[in-house]
């Protein structure tokens, strides 16, 4: 198996030999869906996902030579998930809020959500009754670091490692917001079962 | 919510896996005494399950496909050494055609591009066989097989149990043929392996059984309308057509 400079080994692909479109094909293609899927939750909606993949496959194909081994995936969805937050600035800046700290409502939610203790619904019995979509668009509701972070964890199935790569912080980071971002959908659901 | 900090942490790190197994052996002795904890889990759970529930329509237009394969068909090409050029130009001209038609390729194949994915599924076939181990997941259990298809595929590849006629399923895996994953499920025959490859159909045609040989391995194709199905084996012709029947007979 071939090893780059890194001492990584590389994919399958014998890099020298391929045209951009050969390796465009065997690096973004296979992860369309998953491309998808981060763009579609991140920007709620279908229409506006496939544009901003059709804009991330333009970037990835412009820079498929700066890849360079490792995880096709990560590299694929650290591209769709640049090209998403620029779409995000561009159309609706103010849904960029890169800020781990809730607003005033939020935060209620999740005081109110502790104190609770007394009337205990579990969670998951809580859950149970809703339907599945209530739940999903709930978490559409959720400030853009948790959503994104909970569906690359839950829709993609993403390792902590991977995740911390795919969004550029340290697993301590990816931990714990991972964490909040679960008790934040709990905090949301109780409110809205209220 | 009484959870201390430090535990929140640890229980989604178990449960996203992250453990390491002495660790998640310890956790799993707590979780036993203190159902609070568990409860949290089990929430967690729930939680996943509920978004992985809709994945199957989550999935991008076959005009998607077509819109990203015009942009890059018309984007700039880095120049390739020219030796490389010839053959390589080639491949990615069968790479892009393939791709044009997006999931179609699977459709009302032509007998060429039916021998191309002939051969991809043979040799995915004989890629598995040489690994290790010829499937991802080990189980002879379908509800075991079937979930674990879920989340990793856009559509649901249909399970089947064949071991009362002589067909035990051993496993399942992922495969990529013409760059789209399949379900692959991996039944044994005495010392044969047979695989039996799923891909979604997107033109929606049933066609009838054709068999294609390639290198000693015979492939055996036919689709119901939703979905094409490859059967990939060294065993015998004879073998595999009553498998084909035992399968088409419990698939319908």
């Amino acid at each position: 198996m071939p090893v780059d400079w890194r001492g990584r080994h590389s994919t399958s692909l014998n890099v020298d030999d391929q045209t951009d479109q050969a390796r465009f094909a065997e690096v973004f293609l296979p992860h369309l869906v998953d491309a998808f899927r981060l763009a579609r939750w991140i920007a709620g909606n279908r229409a506006d996902a496939e544009d901003i993949v059709q804009e991330a496959s333009l970037r990835a194909f412009k820079g498929i030579r700066t890849f360079s081994g490792g995880s096709t995936r990560a590299w694929t969805l650290t591209i769709v998930r640049n090209a998403s937050y620029s779409w995000l600035a561009k159309n609706r800046p103010s849904a960029v809020v890169l800020t781990e700290d809730l607003d005033q409502r939020a935060r209620e939610e999740m005081e109110r959500g502790a104190e609770d203790g007394d009337v205990p619904t579990p969670e998951a019995a809580l859950i149970a009754k809703m339907e599945a979509e209530e739940v999903r668009n709930a978490v559409a509701t959720l400030p853009l670091l948790f959503r994104e972070i909970l569906v690359l964890r839950e829709i993609h199935d993403l390792d902590y490692r991977s995740i911390a790569e795919i969004i550029q912080v340290p697993i301590g980071t990816v931990m714990s917001r991972l964490a909040r971002a679960r008790k934040l959908i709990f905090a949301t659901l109780r409110e809205s079962a209220r | 919510m009484s959870v201390s900090e430090q535990d929140e942490l640890v229980l989604n790190a178990y449960l996203d896996g992250e453990l390491g197994p002495i660790e998640a052996a310890r956790f799993e002795q707590r979780l036993a005494k203190e159902p609070e904890l568990a409860a949290e889990v089990d929430a967690r759970r729930v939680l996943r399950d509920c978004l992985r529930s809709g994945l199957a329509e989550d999935v991008p237009s076959d005009d998607l496909r077509r819109r990203i394969m015009a942009v890059v068909g018309s984007a700039e090409v880095h120049k390739t050494r020219p030796w490389a050029r010839s053959w390589s130009s080639m491949a990615a001209s069968f790479l892009v055609g393939a791709l044009l038609g997006g999931g179609l390729i699977f459709g009302a194949l032509n007998d060429q591009s039916q021998q191309d994915v002939a051969s991809q599924v043979v040799s995915a076939h004989i890629r598995a066989l040489m690994a290790p181990q010829s499937f991802d997941v080990a189980s002879s259990d379908r509800h075991t097989v079937k979930p674990w298809f879920a989340g990793k595929l856009p559509f649901a590849p249909k399970v089947i149990d064949l071991s009362t006629q002589g067909f035990p399923l051993v496993g399942a895996r992922i495969d990529v043929i013409g760059l789209e994953p399949v379900a692959s499920l991996v039944y044994s025959k005495g010392k044969h392996q047979i695989s039996v490859m799923e891909m979604p159909n997107p033109r929606g045609l049933s066609t009838q059984l054709t068999q294609h040989a390639e290198q000693g391995y015979q492939a055996l194709s036919w689709s119901d309308g939703k979905i094409t199905y490859w059967v990939v084996s060294d065993a015998a012709v004879e073998e595999l057509k009553t498998f084909v029947g035992l399968f088409q007979a419990a698939a319908s």
